[in-house]
């Protein structure tokens, strides 16, 4: 391996850990408020997860939305919420056994799908093909921007507009009328 | 400078297409209404009112006259046939439902503005998606018209049913839209990046992925199902058209419904035309479960509003065997022309409880007893939409009825076609009961009834007579519509022909 898919491991080694980490917290955390801080962490990582891969534009999107909107709106929900920490978070009932057999069916299906995509795309033939591409030479965001205003025009003012009304639609029950 | 003369000369082409210009002319109404609301500050009503009805009429004529096919933003839309009567329907809807809904919001003192405002962007919504042909578009557009009904059923914020009808859409909706969306990303993916959807199944059909294409099949169903109330997925709907506010369901129940028809039709005509066996007999199955279904339970209903809702589960039933019995030399016309009349009968039908639940109160079908000798035109004018929503002969229900039924029948959906014409029997049955009500002199008058003839001069005193006669003109037009349709049935058929893609 030479010095950049070395520097390459060593970032990626660092942020798994974090998202890990912080997902168990969410989970097992009893403090809401700690949790949703943990879930702050979660987002943060996976988007510097996406600055390692090279998509600048979707690592920035997901900075703004998940950790400066969504995540906030939770810790606001949380914060607003009176709640007394509830103890009784450790019983092994049949919802927890239900919960356990879905996620590790998904699990065992994601990692079958990678293992056959690796093996899928690790041919010679598929790398020289991806390595023609050439993609880290464009600039995402340009890109994007382009096409938001030639092809996909239409959902983009349209989004605009969809704004616009969600934003009256949000004041309208919620103000105080004479 | 180069980019500069290039982006001119494109916004050159942009205004010489006509496609879109029924929709600008819609979005101008929506930011007027919103810019003479601040500057009016609340005062002159009516002129809003009329804002919103004049750019209806506008673009209903832009499109009415659209001679020329202008085929324009080809990666986005096209502009056949099909399109342009759906679209077409759907500001008819929005027309009619705004006539018959102004009394409604002035009586019930809400806000005024944003009700306009929703009904301009749910129309426009629907438009959009009538005419996608790409995914991103039509989930944005679907999730508009979505949004939009949302805030208009949630619309009399301090009419607790009104909270929950929008608060089980909201998210019923939601997880219906999440559904579509995981469907579309499979579709995405599988197709090597395609959004187009008519390039989407050139790229699946050089793959091995069949199974593919049977879960997103369903994906499709369980999201686009939801909007028009399909037998598993129709439990949103007895609850939020009785929450609602009654204008609101008479808009929703025919807008939302005609453009997820649009929607269903095209996404599955486009996308499994080789899967055409299997889908057809979910389908099929489905519509069977919801004539069933509905018709067997609005039987015991004692709300008008939930017997209409009941009542628009089944006619989803009738017309998804237009859909399946659609061929290459009819196209859709069965379809189409079945939803023409529904249109009129159904907002015919809201046009008469709208007023009636304005100046009594209730909703209860008890309350219509004796209702012949206190307002006849009403009367009349409900006895005409209901006999022709069963399919009495002399009406247009009738005739679609009939129609959609021979079409079926030609096409071999025996027991689909069988099961239709034993439910509606079951549907004018209980559309009787309900005349019968309203028509017989009873001696000790209910209640509510006692109070109608106070209240009706109260309404009265209190609008302009401009406003008051508009939603006399709404039920004038649906009344008239849904009985001389019939008579009309040729030419609109001769239309609706070339509607196959």
């Amino acid at each position: 391996m030479n010095l950049s898919e070395l520097i390459h491991e060593f970032i990626l080694a660092l942020i798994e850990p974090g998202i890990l980490v912080g997902s168990i917290g969410t989970v097992s955390f009893i403090n809401t408020a700690n949790s949703a801080f943990s879930l702050g962490l979660v987002f943060t990582c996976i988007s510097l997860l996406y600055f390692a891969l090279n998509a600048d534009f979707i690592a920035a999107a997901q900075l703004l939305v998940y950790v400066g909107a969504i995540n906030v709106l939770i810790v606001f929900a949380v914060m607003i919420t009176d709640q007394s920490v509830s103890s009784d978070s450790e019983k092994c009932g049949i919802g927890y056994f239900t919960a356990l057999g879905a996620c590790s069916i998904l699990f065992l299906t994601i990692v079958c799908i990678f293992h056959k995509l690796n093996d899928f795309y690790s041919s010679s033939i598929h790398q020289s093909e991806y390595l023609k591409l050439n993609l880290f030479e464009q600039n995402d965001v340009q890109n994007i921007g382009y096409q938001l205003l030639n092809k996909f025009l239409v959902p983009f003012e349209l989004a605009s507009l969809l704004l616009l009304v969600a934003l009256v639609g949000a004041i309208n029950p919620a103000r105080d009328e004479d | 400078m180069n980019d500069i003369n290039s982006f001119l000369s494109r916004l050159n082409s942009i205004i010489n297409f006509s496609t879109i210009l029924p929709k600008i002319i819609l979005i101008v109404g929506l930011i007027t209404i919103v810019i003479t609301d601040l500057v009016n500050k609340g005062k002159n009503a009516n002129f809003l009112y009329k804002i919103f009805l004049i750019s209806t009429l506008v673009s209903m004529g832009i499109l009415f006259y659209q001679l020329i096919s202008v085929i324009a933003f080809e990666d986005l839309y096209t502009n056949n046939t099909f399109n342009n009567l759906f679209r077409f329907f759907i500001l008819i809807c929005s027309f009619i439902s705004v006539l018959l809904s102004v009394d409604y919001v002035l009586c019930s003192k809400i806000s005024l503005v944003e009700f306009p405002l929703f009904k301009i962007s749910a129309g426009l919504g629907g438009m959009i998606l009538s005419c996608a042909t790409n995914l991103i578009t039509i989930y944005v557009s679907l999730e508009f018209l979505a949004l939009s009904s949302c805030f208009l059923s949630g619309y009399t914020k301090r009419d607790i049913r009104s909270n929950e009808a929008s608060m089980k859409f909201l998210l019923m909706s939601g997880a219906s839209s999440s559904s579509l969306l995981n469907d579309f990303s499979l579709l995405y993916g599988f197709s090597d990046g395609q959004v187009q959807l008519d390039n989407i199944i050139d790229k699946i059909l050089f793959s091995q992925y069949i199974p593919i294409i049977c879960i997103s099949a369903a994906f499709i169903l369980a999201g686009t199902a939801f909007k028009l109330s399909l037998f598993p997925f129709h439990q949103w709907t007895p609850d939020v058209y009785e929450g609602s506010p009654t204008p609101v369901v008479a808009f929703f129940s025919v807008t939302s419904k005609v453009a997820a028809l649009c929607l269903f039709t095209r996404l599955f005509r486009l996308i499994f035309p080789y899967l055409s066996n299997e889908w057809h007999i979910v389908v099929e199955l489905l519509a069977i479960s919801s004539m069933i279904l509905g018709n067997l339970i609005v039987v015991t209903q004692r709300s008008f509003k939930r017997m209409l809702a009941y009542s628009s589960i089944s006619q989803i039933g009738y017309v998804m065997i237009g859909i399946l019995a659609a061929d290459l030399e009819n196209g859709y016309a069965s379809m189409i022309t079945y939803r023409f009349i529904y249109i009129f009968m159904n907002l015919g039908t809201f046009a008469r409880i709208t007023p009636f639940s304005l100046r009594t109160g209730s909703d209860n079908i008890k309350d219509y007893a004796g209702l012949y000798m206190k307002d006849p035109v009403l009367t009349f004018s409900l006895v005409l939409c209901l006999l022709s929503l069963g399919g009495i002969p002399p009406l247009s229900g009738f005739f679609g009825k009939l129609y959609l039924f021979w079409h079926g029948w030609k096409a071999g959906l025996y027991l689909s076609v069988t099961v239709a014409l034993v439910t509606s029997v079951i549907s004018i049955f209980y559309y009787l009961k309900i005349i019968k009500l309203m028509l017989t002199k009873t001696t000790n008058l209910v209640d509510t009834l006692k109070t109608y003839e106070n209240q009706k001069s109260l309404v009265s005193s209190i609008i302009s007579t401009k406003l008051k006669s508009s939603v006399e003109m709404a039920m004038i037009l649906c009344a008239l519509a849904s009985t001389l349709s019939g008579l009309f049935m040729d030419p609109i058929i001769k239309i609706t022909r070339n509607t196959f893609f």
